[in-house]
């Protein structure tokens, strides 16, 4: 019984076999590509009522574009099946400035530090916007009531992330436009891999920073 | 005087547009471009490896595409770029061409000269490429595209990476460059040594790389320019220095008959600041009109080869558009009114203090 069930799994993973592509060549290459081939050609493709990928790929052979390549029929399944129907990962807006806006904390203007703009919003519906996670941190610590979210952007990716998700990395030879950062990562692989290439001392998440943390950092 | 002021004002017009070009194309290009050497000549990059540079963290974006020339006639080459029609290119051109018109296997879009060109040789809908083996490869013409804000495109084909690679003989997956966009532009020097590690053949040319290269070539004819702008002041100056330390005699006859006649001083003084005021700004106008007329549509046929050097057109082909920055209009016409005004009017006035009879002789 548990054979035939095991040999069952099998087949249906045969059913829709495909080249493993890694997290990385996924969000940098498939999806957009599939993205881009479902907004130029197969937007009438209906994606109600899809329970399986298996049924998403018969319905795209159904439709117009069953001509495409098996490359592209691919990406288009995988960038339909996984992210547009199944990504719930909070996607956060950029985080925009302007130009007169000043960190609160060293009264330096933001819009000349675009890739390091970090912010905290509060309950109260009140936004502010710093230069980097350090000032942040701050301010943080003298107004820690009534935070709503915290919200910096990726090193690598320069795509807005969640305070409480990152990773940071101290001690890195990269400097932010306060000197020495939190410098923070999307993820733990990338935290590891800036630890190394960028000689830094630790890895922390955002509940262990405390305020001699960021004393020791000026 | 006209000549002058044309002269300088065709090398400012020049310079200023030229480099103003510049800035803007290195702006769009990808951060990194990769290219592969083999025995010390051009090579061919695999497309996989695409995915292999996809694993670096800093890199928002790796594509590969083909840019080679197709041989037409002797002094003829067409510029092929393949491209997949999906993927996000750079090239503003280009990528607006793909958004623009459907680019189907078997079929490319051409710019207008090409298809004219093709239309010399009896070939309206389709072109047959020869193969580097010889044999004939046909594919069809969808659809033409203007170049005239793009003239370093002016010979250019975009076709499928597929009929790109049949038509160049390249194999399965090869191309010729490999772009990169890097999201956090402070890890693009780490990147780019990371990939001449992992690439010890390739050529890894970076933005900033590119932008100096062409700002030092740039800068050497520069140099060229600076000396003919120091000639032209100089001969500017001798121009001024004539007519401040004297007056030719026919000039103090003039003014001596027309004291004699009865005109007061103010009134000499007045006809002469008029003449003076007249022939500045009408040799100023006239001298940056011709050059604006010189730079930007007959595209300076002789001065331009300053810029333009064969060496440097390699690179680049500039479309001149017309950029003016007005530092220089006023800088030229500050310079020269006034010195000019001022190099009439004082020994006129200094003429015209003197007694008629002392003039005249």
């Amino acid at each position: 019984m548990i054979r035939s069930l095991f040999v069952a799994m099998l087949f249906l993973t045969t059913l829709f076999a495909h080249a493993d592509y890694s997290q990385a060549v996924k969000i940098k290459k498939i999806y957009p590509l599939g993205k881009k081939i479902y907004e130029k050609k197969c937007k009438e493709l209906d994606l109600d009522g899809l329970s399986t990928q298996e049924e998403l790929l018969q319905r795209i052979n159904g439709s117009k574009c069953s001509k495409l390549s098996s490359k592209y029929k691919e990406a288009l399944t995988l960038y339909l099946w996984e992210q547009k129907l199944h990504n719930h990962t909070p996607h956060y807006k950029a985080l925009k400035v302007t130009k007169e806006q000043k960190c609160p904390v060293c009264g330096m203007f933001l819009y000349k530090y675009p890739n390091w703009v970090s912010m905290i919003e509060y309950n109260n519906g009140k936004k502010y916007y710093f230069d980097g996670m350090k000032d942040l941190m701050k301010y943080y610590f003298e107004n820690p009531n009534g935070v709503k979210q915290i919200l910096t952007q990726a090193y690598y990716r320069q795509k807005t992330i969640n305070a409480k998700d990152a990773y940071f990395v101290t001690g890195s030879d990269i400097y932010g436009p306060m000197g020495n950062e939190f410098i923070p990562l999307a993820n733990k692989e990338a935290a590891k891999k800036f630890l190394i290439e960028h000689r830094g001392k630790k890895i922390i998440r955002f509940e262990s920073i405390t305020p001699e943390m960021v004393e020791a950092l000026d | 005087m006209m000549l002058l002021i044309w002269l300088v004002m065709t090398l400012f017009f020049l310079s200023s547009s030229i480099s103003y070009e510049l800035t803007t194309k290195t702006e769009h290009m990808p951060d990194i471009i990769l290219t592969q050497t083999k025995a010390g000549r051009e090579g061919f990059v695999d497309e996989k490896i695409v995915d292999h540079i996809l694993e670096i963290e800093g890199v928002s974006r790796a594509y590969a595409y083909i840019k080679a020339p197709y041989q037409f006639k002797e002094d003829i080459s067409f510029t092929i770029f393949g491209v997949d029609p999906f993927e996000e290119i750079d090239d503003p051109f280009i990528a607006h061409l793909l958004e623009r018109y459907n680019l189907e296997s078997g079929s490319m879009l051409v710019s207008h000269d090409v298809k004219e060109l093709m239309k010399k040789a009896y070939y309206t809908k389709e072109f047959n490429f020869i193969r580097p083996d010889g044999s004939l490869k046909r594919v069809q013409i969808a659809k033409e595209f203007d170049t005239k804000n793009a003239p370093h495109y002016r010979w250019l084909i975009v076709m499928s990476k597929e009929d790109a690679r049949d038509i160049l003989g390249l194999a399965g997956s090869e191309a010729t460059n490999i772009a990169i966009d890097v999201a956090n532009k402070l890890e693009t020097p780490l990147i780019a040594a990371k990939l001449k590690e992992y690439y010890p053949n390739a050529k890894v040319v970076t933005k900033k790389e590119q932008k100096l290269l062409y700002e030092q070539s740039f800068n050497f004819y520069s140099g060229t320019f600076l000396i003919l702008f120091s000639i032209t002041l100089l001969t500017f100056f001798i121009i001024i220095y004539d007519r401040l330390s004297g007056m030719s005699s026919e000039e103090r006859r003039e003014i001596g008959i027309l004291k004699a006649i009865g005109w007061r001083i103010e009134d000499v003084l007045g006809a002469k600041f008029y003449e003076a005021f007249f022939i500045a700004v009408f040799s100023y106008i006239a001298g940056v009109s011709i050059a604006y007329l010189y730079v930007f549509y007959l595209k300076a046929p002789l001065l331009g080869n300053i810029f333009l050097h064969d060496a440097f057109l390699q690179t680049q082909q500039f479309s001149l558009a017309p950029h003016i920055e007005f530092f220089y209009l006023f800088l030229v016409f500050l310079l020269v009114v006034p010195l000019y005004f001022a190099a009439v009017i004082i020994p006129a006035w200094r003429v015209a203090t003197l007694d008629a009879d002392e003039v005249m002789r």
